[in-house]
C-alpha cells in the first residue's frame, strides 16, 4: 500500500474536524448518541451536525448540507437512511472530504436492492477519492484522539483506555462484537489503541487496516475477528500479513470453522480441502496466530503486547504453591512447551540459597512461607544460568509471608533480563488488585494456570514466527 | 509453460475441463516431475509394440474425453506381463468402455485408444494435490495415501507458492510422518524427492492458474536416495464458459 492510502486511512483516527450527517435532537437516537461522543471534552477537534431540521444539536452547530459548513471537514459520519445516502455522498464529494464512516444499515446485507445503493455510493467515493468504512457498522474508537463513533451510550458500553505499557488494536467484521469487546476490555483494563468495526467492507477491508496498523506506533498487537473474506481477499490479507507478522503479532479469531457444504468436487484433493483447513494453513504460513475464541485471543494479546517474544521454548515455573505449579506445568506441557529440570549445577546454587524444605525442580516450589527474597534468589540464579527462555511466576498472595515487594522483584528481573515473564495469581479481591499492580509494572498477570500457559504459548509461538530458524526449539513433538 | 497452454487450449476446444492422462504427464514432464515411462496407442497392435519397447510389465488405461473416472468404467488393467496380456486387456478395456457408455447413455469416444505406462514397483503411497479456495486461492495438499487419507484425513495444506521450508514443515505436520522418516525396520523414505515434486507442482500451478484441481495420486516415494514417481495424475481446469 502506498503512503497516500495510509494517509487516507489516518484521517479516520486523527480527524481534526468531524461532521455527523444525521445528527439528531431526539433522545436515544443513533444520530444523537454519536454527537454525544464528540462533545465530550476529550475530543479536541471541531464538531458539526448536518441535518436540515436543526440549526444546533446539543449545542453544536447544525447545517442543512455539508457544503454549508465553511471550514474543511476531515471525517464524515453518516447515520441517515440508506436510500438517501447517494445524495449524501454527492454532497460529501462536492465538499471534498475524504473519509466517511457509514453507520447505517440497509445496504448489501439486505439483498440486491441494498447492494445497488452500496454500489452507487462506492462509485461516487471512488471517483472522488473518498475512503469508506462500512456501511452497516459501528465505526471506530480511538483511545488517543477520542474519535468515537460507537452509537452506544457509555453507561451501557464502556470504552477502553490506552495503557502506557503497550496497546492492542482490534478489527472486527461484526459491530456487535466490537461493542462487546469495547465494554469488556474497559472492564479488564487492557490497553487498547483502536477498535474498528468494518461492517460490509464496501471499501476499507481487513487488508487495508493491516497495512495501516502494521505501521501504527500506538498499536503493538493487532487482533481480528472475521467471519470470512470476499473472493480472493483472503489472499491479499495473507500477502500483507506475511510482511507485518515479522514486526508485530497478528491474532485472528475466525468463525465459520464448521464444515460448509463443499462444492461438488471432481478431485480427491478438492473433496478433502475443507475451507477451514486452508484457512488454518494460510494463517500458519503467514505467521498469523489463530485463537479459538475471544478469551484466548485477549489472553494471548495481553502477553504479546507487554512482553518481548521468546527466543526459545524452555520454561521455568517458580511458585509458592505446589498445586498451582503442577497445574500450570501440566497446561504448559499440553501446549507443547518444554519444562526442563534445572542442571545439577543450578540445583546446587538453589540449594545453597534456599531453605532445605523447598522443592527444587521444575516447577520450583519456594513453599508457603516464602517472602519476596526467595523469588529473588531463584530468578537471579535461573536467569544467570541461561537455561530458560521464559519465566512463569506463581504468586499466591493469601500467605502472610509474601510481601508486596514481590511485584518489584518480578518486574525488575524481567526488565533487566529482557526475557519474557508471565505471572499467575489466583484469588479474590486482594489478589486481583495485586495483579493490576503487576500489570501496571509491565508484567501480564493471569488468574489461572491455564490462562498463563496460553500466554506463554503465544510468546513462544510468536518467537518462532519472528525469529524463524534462530528460535531455539528444544521440544521434539511426540506424535 | 507453453506446453501446458497448448494442451489446455486443445482440451477446451473439445469441451473438456480435464486433461487426458498423457497430456497431464506431458505437462508434468515439462516441469521436471518424475513419472514412469508412458506412451499412447490407438490400436491393439500399436499397444503391443509400444509395450514391448517399454518393457513388461505395463499398465493400460482408457484414454477418452468422455471418461474422467477410468476405474469406474473398467478402464484400467495393471501388471500386464506379456503380449497376450496386453491384447486381452486392450479388448476388455474397449468392451468395458462401450458397456459403460450404454449404461450411462453416453456416446463414448474411443478413437484415442489407450494410455500405456510402465508398471512400477510399489513405493510408500503419497497423495499430492491442489485445490483452489475461493478466499485464499490455490493451495497444495500432501498426505500419505490409503487409510491415512481415506479414513484419518491426515493431510496438510499450504498456499501456493510456498518455500522448501514450508514443504518440509507440511510433511512433518502429518500424523503419519514417522512412516516417511522410517519406522519398524523400514528405512527412511526419499523425503527430498517428495519435496521436489511438491515444489514443482507448486511452480506448475503458479504459472498455470487455470488449473483448479489436481491430484498426483498415488505418488510413490521410495527409499532414501531412490526417488519418487507420480504414478497417476489428474488435472482439472477452469471452465471458461462458466465465468
Amino acid at each position: 500500500m502506498s503512503t497516500v492510502q495510509t494517509d487516507s486511512i489516518n484521517l479516520f483516527f486523527n480527524a481534526k474536524s468531524v461532521a455527523i450527517y444525521g445528527a439528531s435532537a431526539s433522545q436515544n437516537s443513533v444520530g444523537q448518541a454519536i454527537v454525544q461522543n464528540f462533545i465530550k471534552p476529550q475530543y479536541t477537534g471541531k464538531v458539526y451536525g448536518v441535518n436540515p431540521k436543526y440549526t444546533q444539536v446539543l449545542g453544536i452547530p447544525c447545517f442543512p448540507t455539508l457544503q454549508d459548513i465553511e471550514a474543511p471537514i476531515d471525517l464524515v459520519v453518516v447515520a441517515v437512511p440508506a436510500r438517501i445516502t447517494p445524495r449524501v455522498f454527492e454532497d460529501i464529494a462536492a465538499k471534498g472530504s475524504k473519509a466517511v464512516i457509514v453507520i447505517s444499515g440497509g445496504f448489501s446485507e439486505t439483498g440486491p436492492k441494498g447492494a445497488e445503493i452500496e454500489d452507487e455510493i462506492v462509485a461516487i467515493a471512488r471517483k472522488s477519492g473518498i475512503r469508506i468504512i462500512g456501511p452497516n457498522c459501528v465505526g471506530v474508537v480511538d483511545t488517543h484522539s477520542h474519535i468515537d463513533t460507537f452509537f452506544l451510550p457509555e453507561y451501557r458500553c464502556g470504552r477502553p483506555k490506552p495503557s502506557n505499557v503497550a496497546n492492542i488494536s482490534l478489527v472486527s467484521q461484526s459491530g456487535a462484537f466490537a461493542a462487546a469487546i469495547s465494554d469488556w476490555t474497559a472492564e479488564l483494563g487492557l490497553g487498547i489503541s483502536k477498535l474498528i468495526s468494518l461492517g460490509n467492507k464496501s471499501d476499507i477491508d481487513d487488508d487495508d487496516l493491516l497495512c495501516y496498523l502494521g505501521d501504527d506506533s500506538t498499536t503493538q498487537v493487532i487482533c481480528y475477528y472475521t467471519e470470512g473474506y470476499d473472493e480472493d481477499k483472503g489472499r491479499t490479507f495473507f500477502d500483507t500479513a506475511k510482511t507485518v507478522t515479522p514486526r508485530k503479532p497478528v491474532l485472528v479469531v475466525k468463525s465459520g470453522r464448521g464444515k460448509r457444504a463443499k462444492a461438488a468436487s471432481m478431485s480427491h484433493t478438492g473433496s478433502l480441502a475443507g475451507s477451514d483447513n486452508i484457512t488454518d494453513a494460510a494463517y500458519k504460513q503467514a505467521g498469523i496466530i489463530r485463537a479459538n475464541n475471544f478469551e484466548h485471543m485477549f489472553d494471548m494479546a495481553k502477553a504479546l503486547a507487554m512482553q518481548p517474544a521468546a527466543k526459545g521454548d524452555r520454561v521455568l515455573m517458580v511458585t509458592n504453591g505446589g498445586g498451582l505449579g503442577v497445574m500450570t506445568t501440566d497446561a504448559l506441557e499440553a501446549l507443547g512447551l518444554n519444562i526442563p529440570s534445572p542442571s545439577a549445577e543450578l540445583v546446587k546454587k538453589f540449594n545453597e540459597k534456599l531453605p532445605a524444605y523447598c522443592a527444587v525442580g521444575n516447577p520450583i516450589d519456594v513453599v508457603g512461607d516464602a517472602n519476596s527474597g526467595r523469588y529473588n534468589v531463584v530468578l537471579e540464579e535461573a536467569i544467570a544460568s541461561g537455561e530458560y527462555d521464559i519465566f512463569v511466576v506463581g504468586m499466591l498472595l493469601q500467605t502472610p509471608s509474601l510481601d508486596m515487594d514481590v511485584t518489584n522483584v518480578i518486574s525488575n528481573h524481567q526488565r533487566s533480563s529482557g526475557l519474557p515473564f508471565v505471572v499467575v495469581s489466583m484469588g479474590g479481591g486482594f489478589t486481583t488488585k495485586a495483579g493490576e499492580i503487576m500489570a501496571l509494572m509491565g508484567v501480564p498477570t493471569y488468574p489461572t494456570g491455564e490462562k498463563a500457559a496460553l500466554a506463554v504459548k503465544a510468546l513462544a509461538q510468536y518467537g518462532e514466527i519472528r525469529y524463524g530458524a534462530k528460535f531455539s526449539k528444544t521440544m521434539v513433538s511426540d506424535k | 509453460m507453453k506446453e501446458a497452454k497448448k494442451i489446455f487450449k486443445a482440451a477446451r476446444e473439445e469441451g473438456r475441463t480435464f486433461v487426458l492422462e498423457h497430456e497431464a504427464k506431458d505437462i508434468m514432464k515439462a516441469y521436471g516431475i518424475p513419472i514412469p515411462a508412458y506412451a499412447t496407442a490407438t490400436t491393439v497392435e500399436e499397444a503391443i509394440e509400444k509395450s514391448k519397447s517399454m518393457g513388461f510389465p505395463v499398465v493400460l488405461k482408457i484414454l477418452s474425453k468422455d471418461i474422467l473416472h477410468k476405474s469406474d468404467a473398467g478402464g484400467v488393467k495393471i501388471n500386464l506381463k506379456n503380449e497376450d496380456d496386453v491384447r486381452k486387456a486392450f479388448d476388455e478395456i474397449m468392451k468395458n468402455a462401450k458397456k459403460y457408455g450404454k449404461e450411462k447413455g453416453l456416446e463414448i469416444d474411443l478413437s484415442r485408444g489407450v494410455f500405456i505406462s510402465d508398471f512400477v514397483d510399489m513405493g510408500t503411497e503419497i497423495i499430492v494435490g491442489v485445490t483452489k479456495d475461493p478466499q485464499f486461492g490455490h493451495a497444495l495438499m500432501a498426505g500419505l495415501g490409503g487409510i491415512f487419507v481415506e479414513v484419518l484425513k491426515d493431510v496438510s495444506f499450504r498456499l501456493i507458492p510456498f518455500s522448501e521450508t514450508d514443504a518440509r514443515e507440511m510433511l512433518s505436520e502429518l500424523k503419519a510422518y514417522k512412516i516417511l522418516e522410517g519406522v519398524r525396520g523400514e528405512g527412511p523414505r526419499d523425503i527430498d524427492a517428495l519435496v521436489e515434486v511438491m515444489l514443482a507442482v507448486s511452480k506448475m500451478v503458479e504459472e498455470n492458474p487455470e488449473i483448479i484441481e489436481l491430484d498426483c495420486n498415488p505418488t510413490f516415494v521410495y527409499e532414501k536416495g531412490k526417488g519418487a514417481l507420480v504414478v497417476d495424475a489428474r488435472i482439472l481446469i477452469e471452465n471458461l464458459n462458466e465465468t
